[in-house]
């Protein structure tokens, strides 16, 4: 509990397909991520990052290679084990339909607690409602919430439970530029003063500004890093990638 | 705009078959009511097509009492033919044959000693005669003399004998000794009525003693047309002097099939009305998965208009599907239909009951079921196309697709409307009972309901579901989340339930029907039947006559009553008339008089009425009837008005009045009332009667219990039938309810896809998806029910005087069905939830 790293990925290979069709989506990742940072992983379309958080997270298997999330070997459980993994080590947030269309804001926040049947800590869901400003929604159905509204929602569902790391696959894809800053405001807060560890998939270099750190991937491997980045540096060297020829270290 | 239809067919195969699964179960379950009634009517009109075969018939001209009804096909009663005739008829030119009818009413004992019966169907014995071309003997040889019978196939493998074995025969009351001496075959399913062929003498001793028959058939020479037949006989009836005449055969058949299709009308009618409610459930199953389905594909469609397809030809789109759909269900649910059919026969064959080999498949029953197949499915796909084919372009951009969800304000509207007017016709129908056309205003008033029920079902499901699942709020997360899913889409869930509504309705009505038919025959037991013991005649059989006199001989015995029934025309009109001693009256039965004396009006020799009976004909006391038998005719006047529905027909009269009018073979008698003498010991009494009466084989002793219980028995079987339809109505709603839930499986998968990733475990997605099925299925089972038993709950009011009196509601059976509807929302659920479960969780969140 006490090492620097969340999540690591070693060796991990993922191909989709068989034969002359066969994709090799991961072509061996090795990446250690930090406790307690922001990391977001960055590429093009196309570069395998979706795929290296599905399999972080456990959504996925990889073809070889390992995957430790909080000193478990994700990659070798059972189906049983991934879902208890998911409920209780885990946090998600998609880039849509993130929420249960029949339950309140309330009862979508508590899932995780209610599928783990685990007690909701009162003053712990109050500190999170509080900050996202979702206190007076909260009686709400997602129909009757704007998009941002409903993204910080689903932030409020995956930090409720403490998981050990929250993976949020590009979080801000359908927001506009407003509710984008407030959910990345609210990311990056949620390390700063929670504690929390989130690795967030986006292709959006102003997103990815918010981070600690941004891995670049292309092709399937890890191409590149960048310590406390900001929008513009970002940009060069995703544009530095691209024009990269494919394949390269 | 063709290739994208068929193309969606085949992108979207699961959803394809799972709509044409539920287009060919409502098929099935309307091809299939079709050609049961098909095959019912068939089964009799074979009957009658293969025993019928006389070229001519030769029958008395002129209308008469008789026995009538049970005993012969025509419940048309003219005088009879004597069997001089045949001389006279065999002198005319061009006949080759001349067979006297001469039939008659006969217990064959079997092989385990009981009478040979099945369920309602008679039991009656023939002349054979070689020259007769419907019979044919398949084993043996055709009987010879007083002591050999032989018997038609079926009946001898019912009977459990074979040719050769030695058995006994009641004949008018007479136990006889006889030797199967032959297997007869006939050619045709006799749907479990018992056939035994005496030789030509016997059979004349036994049924003709007066030497008269019913009819003569006349078989002409070859070449011969039937109308000439009759031409040439006319002549010879006429210097006979007999009132007879002669009719071809053709019209004697059209006449008896005529008259057998109007004996199983009710059952026909029956099934017409279930075939009704088959297709409606069938269209609310069609039109269920159809709105479904094309809310699933709003995006698709919209993206096809986003390319610059016009409303129309997206509209187009779906209804060409949908005719897809619609002709491949309704082939698959002919099949399948006529398969049920296959299964209902062998139940009802292990019931005795044998029905034709033919497959019912008639022209009528296949393009019925096709186009009822087609176009509820087109007319399904319309109205949700026309919403699907309006959506905006820019949907097919959004994430999330809603279809405008239309109030339900209009369906509720529309809903409480039909239930209001069908209550008023219900209503109507109970404040005057009496009136001309009350059955027909209650039917119709419930028919309203039903429907109204359904069309606001939406609301009450909404309302229900709410108040049933709160006990399951505290069960997280499961019981939230089934109830969100259960109230999130109130017409889709009523849609789902709908089906299972309409088929339990039918069966809590059917279920009260039943409790009250047993409550009110064993009420008028009670209440009129004072009498220590019953003997019963077997198989609808008569008490032999000897063996009356053996009980009345008993010392313990004080009385034994006998009912002696018969059919005699009343101002031309056929009725039945029971005759009694009329100082049976207090002793062994009780009876509810309304006007008048009746036990003195008996001894007077004045006839006793029901006063349903005085309504309809509109007579009044001291009026004089004019009463036709078939050996006297005599005026009686109206004595007294009675209430009885155990006497159970329209006439009683002194056994001294009834004597004249007709000849003692004449009158069936199926009951006796024994009463103990005054000090005997009444549990010995009954040892007495069963030694008196074992000789006759056919009489069967029982108190009032029993005799209830016996009654009971009889309204069971019937009622079996009327099971097996409604469990296949069942057994379609459920699968009904597995259709609609799969498809709601696909319909959420990106929704079951979060759930799984935030944790929810196999167990407890596939627990969520059986709770939601077991909650509609207790919805539907629910409304069903309380429809089912409110409506049939009116009925001892209407039809009281058809002996429904005392309203019985069997509560234990209904809550049977309430925990059987728990069942049925578990194994709808099995498949969906497994399917479910087994969705993987990527497959699931990640887009389309």
């Amino acid at each position: 509990m006490t090492t620097p790293v969340i999540a690591s990925a070693h060796e991990l290979v993922k191909v989709y397909g068989a034969g002359a069709t066969a994709v090799r989506a991961l072509d061996g990742v090795d990446v250690d991520l930090v406790r307690g940072e922001l990391t977001a992983i960055m590429g093009p379309s196309g570069s395998g990052k979706s795929t290296l958080m599905h399999c972080l997270a456990g959504l996925d298997r990889p073809t070889s290679g390992t995957v430790v999330v909080d000193g478990q070997t994700v990659s070798s459980m059972s189906e049983r084990k991934l879902t208890a993994l998911r409920r209780t080590r885990i946090g998600f947030v998609f880039q849509a339909y993130n929420l249960v269309p029949t339950l309140t804001a309330l009862e979508n926040i508590t899932l995780p607690l209610d599928i783990a049947r685990r007690e909701v800590d009162q003053a712990h869901l109050d500190l999170v409602v509080e900050t996202l400003g979702l206190t007076d929604r909260l009686g709400h159905k997602p129909s009757e919430l704007s998009g941002g509204q409903q993204q910080r929602v689903a932030c409020a569902r995956a930090l409720v439970a403490r998981p050990a790391v929250v993976f949020a696959d590009e979080p801000t894809g359908n927001l506009d530029s407003t509710s984008a800053a407030e959910v990345l405001g609210f990311l990056r807060s949620s390390v700063d003063d929670l504690g929390q560890s989130v690795v967030m998939v986006t292709h959006d270099p102003t997103s990815a500004s918010y981070a600690h750190r941004v891995l670049f991937l292309a092709d399937g491997r890890l191409v590149g890093e960048l310590r406390d980045p900001t929008a513009e540096g970002v940009l060069a060297a995703l544009t530095g990638l691209t024009a990269r020829p494919t394949g390269a270290p | 705009m063709v290739r994208v239809a068929l193309r969606g067919v085949r992108a979207h195969l699961v959803r394809f078959c799972l709509s044409v699964l539920a287009v060919a179960l409502g098929v099935a379950f309307v091809a299939g009511t079709f050609a049961l009634r098909t095959m019912l009517s068939s089964t009799f009109t074979d009957i009658v097509a293969t025993t019928t075969l006389g070229d001519a018939y030769v029958r008395g001209s002129e209308a008469a009492g008789g026995t009538g009804g049970p005993d012969r096909i025509s419940p048309e009663v003219r005088n009879p033919v004597p069997l001089t005739l045949v001389g006279d008829l065999e002198a005319v030119d061009g006949v080759a044959a001349v067979l006297p009818d001469v039939q008659g009413p006969l217990v064959l004992v079997g092989a385990d000693g009981t009478a040979v019966q099945s369920t309602q169907a008679p039991s009656f014995a023939f002349a054979y005669d070689s020259r007769d071309p419907a019979v044919d003997v398949v084993d043996g040889r055709a009987p010879q003399a007083a002591d050999e019978i032989a018997v038609e196939s079926a009946t001898l493998s019912a009977s459990g004998l074979a040719v050769g074995d030695a058995t006994s025969v009641v004949v008018g009351g007479e136990v006889r000794p006889v030797t199967v001496v032959g297997e007869i075959g006939l050619g045709a399913a006799l749907a479990g009525a018992t056939v035994v062929f005496l030789d030509p003498a016997t059979a004349e001793a036994s049924f003709a003693p007066d030497g008269t028959v019913a009819t003569i058939a006349v078989l002409a020479d070859d070449g011969l047309s039937e109308q000439q037949l009759v031409d040439r006989l006319a002549p010879a009836l006429a210097s006979s002097g007999v009132p007879a005449e002669a009719v071809t055969g053709d019209e004697v058949r059209e006449q008896s099939t005529a008259n057998i299709l109007t004996v199983l009308g009710f059952i026909t009618t029956f099934l017409l009305v279930f075939a009704g409610i088959s297709l409606f459930v069938g269209g609310f199953i069609i039109a269920n998965t159809f709105s479904m389905w094309v809310r699933q594909r709003t995006r698709e469609l919209a993206l096809l208009r986003a390319v610059g397809a016009s409303p129309l030809q997206v509209f187009t789109s779906i209804v060409l599907q949908a005719a897809i759909v619609g002709v491949v269900g309704a082939i698959l649910g002919v099949a399948g239909g006529l398969g049920l059919v296959v299964v209902l026969r062998g139940v009802l064959g292990t019931f005795g009951m044998d029905l034709t080999g033919r497959v019912p498949v008639d022209g009528f029953t296949l393009v019925v079921s096709v186009l009822v197949g087609t176009l509820v499915s087109v007319l399904a796909a319309a109205l949700p196309a026309r919403r699907a084919a309006l959506v905006p372009p820019v949907e097919a951009l959004r994430d999330e697709v809603l279809l405008p969800e239309r109030s339900l304000t209009r369906r509720a509207a529309v809903g409480i409307a039909l239930v209001v007017l069908g209550v008023a016709a219900v209503v109507v129908a109970l404040l005057d009972p009496t009136a001309d056309r009350a059955g027909a205003v209650l039917g119709i008033g419930a028919g309203a309901v039903v429907l109204g029920v359904l069309a606001a079902s939406p609301v009450l499901a909404r309302g229900f579901l709410r108040v049933v699942s709160m006990p399951f709020a505290a069960w997280r997360p499961v019981g939230p989340l089934a109830r969100g899913n259960v109230t999130r889409n109130p017409r889709r869930t009523a849609n789902t339930a709908g089906a299972l509504m309409v088929g339990m309705a039918l069966v809590g009505a059917a279920a009260v029907i039943a409790a009250t038919t047993q409550a009110s025959t064993s009420a008028i037991v009670t209440q009129e039947a004072t009498t220590d013991y019953i003997l019963r005649g077997a198989a609808q059989g008569t008490v032999p006559e000897q063996a009356i006199t053996d009980v009345r001989a008993l010392p313990d015995v004080k009385a034994a009553d006998t009912f002696a029934t018969a059919s005699v025309l009343v101002d031309d009109a056929p009725f039945a008339v029971t005759g009694i001693d009329p100082t049976a009256v207090g002793r062994s039965i009780r009876t509810e008089v309304v006007e008048g004396d009746f036990p003195g009006a008996l001894a007077a020799g004045e006839v006793a009425v029901q006063r349903t009976t005085m309504d309809d004909e509109d007579w009044s006391l001291g009026e004089e009837l004019r009463f036709v038998g078939s050996s006297g005719v005599e005026t009686l006047t109206i004595g007294a008005v009675i209430d009885s529905p155990a006497f159970g027909v329209p006439f009683v009269v002194s056994q001294d009045v009834l004597d004249p009018l007709f000849p003692p073979d004449e009158q069936r008698v199926t009951t006796v009332f024994v009463t103990a003498a005054d000090g005997a010991d009444v549990e010995a009494l009954r040892g007495e009667l069963t030694a008196a009466v074992r000789p006759y084989v056919v009489v069967s002793v029982m108190d009032s219990e029993e005799f209830v219980s016996d009654l009971a028995e009889q309204v069971d079987r019937v009622l079996v039938i009327l099971y097996a339809l409604l469990g296949l109505s069942v057994v379609i709603a459920v699968l009904g309810i597995v259709n609609t839930l799969a498809l709601s499986v696909i319909e959420r998968t990106r929704e079951i896809g979060l759930l799984r990733a935030v944790g929810l475990g196999r167990l407890q997605l596939g627990t969520t998806i059986t709770l939601e099925s077991v909650l509609t299925a207790v919805f539907g089972t629910t409304v069903g029910l309380v429809l089912g038993v409110a409506l049939a709950a009116t009925l001892p009011t209407v039809f009281a005087d058809v002996g429904l009196r005392t309203l019985a509601v069997p509560w234990g059976s209904l809550a049977l069905m309430l925990a059987l509807a728990v069942v049925v929302g578990v194994v709808a659920a099995l498949w969906p939830a497994v399917r479910a479960a087994r969705l993987p969780v990527l497959d699931a969140v990640s887009t389309e």
